[in-house]
């Protein structure tokens, strides 16, 4: 049997102990407060889950990084804030407009500068997409200024009482949609011939063109998921963390590392990155000064990156000699 | 009373995960020898190279060069010890003309470090006309020398796998790992090789092979040894391995 | 080399543009330029050479400059000069530090872990407040005087800093055109056959890794005497991505490029503000680089990526090749018309 295996096993068990075993001893050492951390930090988590599931399913189709990631967030929220506010529409139709523009340009990023770009070398890329979060970071800021803006709660702001911990409702529709995300994004790769198409794809380019599957319609859906998830998380955080121009970046990189926690092209992996990465961050704030909670997302990145690159579910990467 | 060996290979075995791509493999190579390592594809033939050359490490068994272990050392130390290799797929650097890819070629045998290249300490400079003259003598060797100050993949296929056996030559090895070198080469390039490589052998080089010409493999292999599956079925020289039924049937897959 | 004296002439002559009311401007953005370059020059022979990539690179920038602040503010009799050598010493242990593990990775891997440590560097200058001085940073750092010379003009600095970008760059160059700097090409082109060949692409990746943190941690230390006041809000994940930007917008993998690409990146955001004094018609009255001046350059980092992928350098260098061969044309088809007319 080869060893490296049985440690990476151990590793893998190991980490799970490690947090559950501190999540209960925040419930012993705080109580219903612990309780009220926790379930905080699953709601942040859920967003972080979508924004690493975004992260995720463009990395396993493309082999990109895409550092606009969050900026896909960022614009959900701010539009929905001019369609539900400004615009005064209801609110179920401000959240589908919302989700549907940034998709589509999404979709427009990826033809008009993506697409072009499939040939250049790893950082030429990374470079543009760090040029498309300026981009759309500067136009947040130039049509909606510095102000953070403020949106209503879809059903209200009285908390829930929950074994002693106050929760928003807002909290609910949070969970909720990353649930219905989740399954969406499930069905997708799993019963649609396009999405078991782009699975192939990921493993196998050349054989999955050959069954209709090109890599330029892989690259094309991967993005438009990812913005639509993007979108859909940063619609339904606004109205509890406010949204900004400023808040891609931050999101961004969170919702990275999870991804990598979880393993970065596996989408579950997302799922499980973002969760433990919410709970740990909040868990930490609850005990350290509030500056360093921003630093666990980065510790848990190195510290996958160094001992367990592929992340909690995703595949080691061969390299052939 | 026997030669010095200067490769030995004891029992070699290399697992990944349940599958053994080696299997307690020994022979051995002596000075100014001609060693040929056949097979049909997949018997394992790379996976040695990679387990010689420090890429990988052996699941179990030991291998020594001049007598000194070379297992769990890194390849960069394993060159300068005295053995190198050259690659199936060639693996020329990009960018670098043919003369600097061979001047890397003599980079094991030389030591000047960061802060005397940084700052051209005197002897940094007299190493690095040495490494220049004698990369060029090695390009003459193989007969590229017109062609030293060309970018070395704008070479054609032929002269590329030339390139890369002067790179490997300029380390001054002790024994050289060639790793299908006759790949895609015309039956003129290979005859070439042939005689190139049996005048290296005249000068005391000694040489591993796996190659797949047996045409070349015949002419120039003082012994030959078959892998099929991981395992050594045969050894002996070029006529007694011809004639070795085990082979046959590894190669036909029918009993002879 | 004739190019290369050209661009080191600059410096002077910029100096005495007749008449530039913006003069002292000028000299300002080029301190801030070559405060940055001595970032870049390291960090391209990390990436251009040697194939490695650091998003994180803003970190060694801010311990260089954080170590002689806090070394000159807390004891006042610490010499400046000093500070500085410190604070490049301690960048490059820091990279030693990191550099081992993290170079383990490669590409997108390695690209990820370096902005992790990035990040991690930024958050501590803000949290560890007794020594850092938090979010306000650290105010009063004396001028740069080195044995009694007081550099506490923007000229004076000026001419220090240029020299001393001189001096890396002479470094870097000798570095690039021996040995070592051929074992890092070897390297970034293809490491399996480096190791083969006896390249120790471990040991050089980190002592590049160290060197560049080193180059970094000085050019830092100078910011911080130059500005006299720093605060953790000059070290974010922003100046990283601008330093490789810088590099690869420059021209990777050509010694120029690091400096072109630092100065077009420094005057972009000023050049973008001016626009609409020299071009009628630009809208007016948005000139604080906020607004569209920042959607301008996030576009023109795309477009710069899409259509000149290797950098202005290589950009001006194949223009130097086709203007050659056209001229080569031209004379051959002269020549041949000569012939013809005989």
């Amino acid at each position: 049997m080869n060893t490296g295996d049985s440690k990476q096993r151990k590793l893998l068990w190991g980490s799970v102990a490690v947090v559950a075993l501190v999540v209960i001893a925040t419930l012993i050492d705080k109580g219903s407060i612990g309780l009220q951390l926790i379930l905080s930090g699953l709601t942040v988590g859920s967003i972080y889950a979508l924004v690493a599931m975004g992260f995720s399913i463009i990395y396993s189709s493309t082999r990109v990084i895409n550092f606009a990631q969050g900026g896909f967030s960022m614009l959900g929220g701010m539009l929905m804030y001019s369609l539900a506010v400004s615009g005064k529409l209801p609110m179920w139709l401000a959240f589908i407009l919302a989700v549907l523009i940034v998709t589509a340009l999404g979709a427009g990023f990826e033809r008009v500068v993506i697409r072009p770009m499939k040939d250049h070398s790893v950082i030429t890329v990374i470079i543009v997409t760090i040029g498309l979060s300026i981009f759309m970071t500067a136009v947040a800021k130039w049509i909606w200024g510095t102000d953070p803006v403020k949106i209503a709660s879809f059903s209200g702001d009285k908390p829930l009482r929950l074994f002693g911990a106050s929760l928003v409702p807002q909290s609910l529709w949070v969970f909720g949609l990353t649930l219905v995300a989740v399954a969406l994004v499930f069905l997708f790769f799993n019963r649609t011939l396009l999405g078991k198409g782009m699975r192939a794809a990921a493993d196998n380019p050349d054989a999955a063109s050959l069954v209709g599957v090109s890599s330029s319609t892989s690259s094309l859906v991967a993005w438009t998921l990812a913005a639509g998830l993007g979108a859909a998380a940063g619609v339904v955080i606004a109205p509890i963390n406010f949204a900004q121009y400023s808040a891609g970046t931050a999101l961004g990189l969170k919702g990275f590392s999870a991804a990598v926690l979880g393993g970065l092209g596996s989408a579950p992996g997302a799922v499980v990155g973002g969760l433990v990465l919410g709970v740990l961050e909040t868990i930490t704030a609850g005990y350290l000064p509030s500056g360093y909670k921003d630093a666990v997302a980065f510790v848990i990145l190195i510290l996958v990156l160094l001992v367990r690159p592929q992340g909690l579910l995703g595949r080691p990467e061969e390299v052939k000699v | 009373m026997s030669e010095p060996r200067i490769l030995e290979i004891k029992d070699v075995t290399k697992r990944f995960g349940g599958l053994a791509a080696l299997k307690d493999v020994s022979f051995s190579v002596g000075k100014g020898e001609i060693k040929a390592m056949i097979g049909p594809n997949g018997a394992g033939k790379t996976t040695m190279f990679d387990v010689l050359t420090g890429i990988l490490k052996p699941t179990a068994g030991e291998v020594f060069l001049a007598g000194e272990s070379v297992i769990g050392k890194r390849p960069d130390q394993i060159t300068k010890m005295g053995m190198i290799r050259t690659f199936q797929t060639i693996r020329l650097f990009e960018g670098m003309t043919a003369l600097e890819n061979v001047m890397v070629g003599c980079h094991s045998r030389t030591g000047a470090g960061f802060i005397a290249c940084a700052c051209r300490l005197p002897s940094g400079r007299r190493e690095e006309a040495m490494i220049r003259e004698e990369a060029m003598a090695v390009l003459k060797d193989v007969g590229l020398h017109t062609r030293a100050n060309e970018i070395g993949t704008n070479l054609p296929y032929g002269q590329q796998r030339l390139l890369e056996l002067a790179r490997a030559l300029a380390s001054k090895p002790g024994i050289i790992l060639l790793d299908e070198p006759a790949a895609g080469l015309n039956q003129y390039e290979t005859g070439e090789l042939s005689s190139l490589l049996s005048g290296f052998r005249d000068r005391g080089l000694t040489i591993l092979v796996v190659e797949h010409d047996m045409g070349l493999v015949m002419e120039i292999s003082d012994e030959i040894v078959v892998l099929d599956y991981g395992e050594l079925i045969a050894r002996g020289t070029p006529d007694e391995v011809r004639n070795d039924p085990k082979v046959i049937e590894a190669y036909l897959g029918i009993e002879a | 080399m004739v190019v290369g004296a050209f661009i080191l002439l600059i410096p002077l002559w910029a100096k005495f543009i007749p008449g530039d009311v913006l003069h002292m401007d000028i000299v300002n953005l080029m301190v801030l330029t070559g405060v940055y370059a001595c970032a870049v020059v390291g960090l391209n022979l990390l990436v251009g050479y040697a194939g490695q990539i650091s998003l994180g690179h803003a970190a060694f920038f801010g311990i260089g400059a954080y170590t002689t602040a806090i070394l000159c503010t807390h004891m006042h009799w610490f010499p400046t000069w000093l500070g500085v050598i410190a604070g490049a010493v301690l960048a490059g242990a820091v990279g030693w530090l990191v550099g081992k593990p993290v170079l383990r990775l490669k590409g997108n891997y390695l690209a990820m872990a370096t902005l992790g440590l990035g990040e991690i560097a930024f958050i501590l200058f803000q949290q560890v407040k007794g020594l850092t001085g938090g979010t306000v940073g650290i105010l009063d750092i004396p001028p740069l005087s080195i044995f009694g010379l007081k550099f506490d003009t923007d000229l004076k600095f000026f001419f220090l800093i240029w020299v001393v970008i001189l001096v890396l760059l002479l470094v870097s160059i000798n570095l690039i055109k021996s040995r070592v700097g051929r074992g890092l090409r070897a390297l970034h082109s293809s490491e399996v056959a480096a190791d083969a060949m006896g390249v120790a692409t471990g040991r050089y990746k980190a002592q590049v890794f160290v060197l560049s943190a080193a180059f970094a941690g000085l050019g830092g230390a100078m910011f911080a005497h130059f500005q006299k006041y720093i605060n953790p809000e000059s070290f974010t994940l922003a100046l990283s991505i601008l330093f490789i930007t810088m590099v690869v917008v420059g021209g990777m993998g050509n010694i120029w490029g690091g400096l072109v690409g630092v100065v077009i990146l420094t005057f972009l955001p000023s050049v973008i503000q001016a626009l609409p004094q020299w071009i009628p018609g630009l809208p007016h009255g948005l000139s604080n680089f906020s607004n569209y001046e920042l959607v301008l350059y996030g576009a023109l980092l795309i477009l710069f990526m899409m259509f000149m992928p290797k950098g202005v350098a290589f950009g001006l260098s194949r223009a130097a090749d086709y203007t050659e061969v056209r001229a080569r044309h031209f004379r051959d088809r002269q020549k041949a018309r000569k012939m013809e007319g005989r």
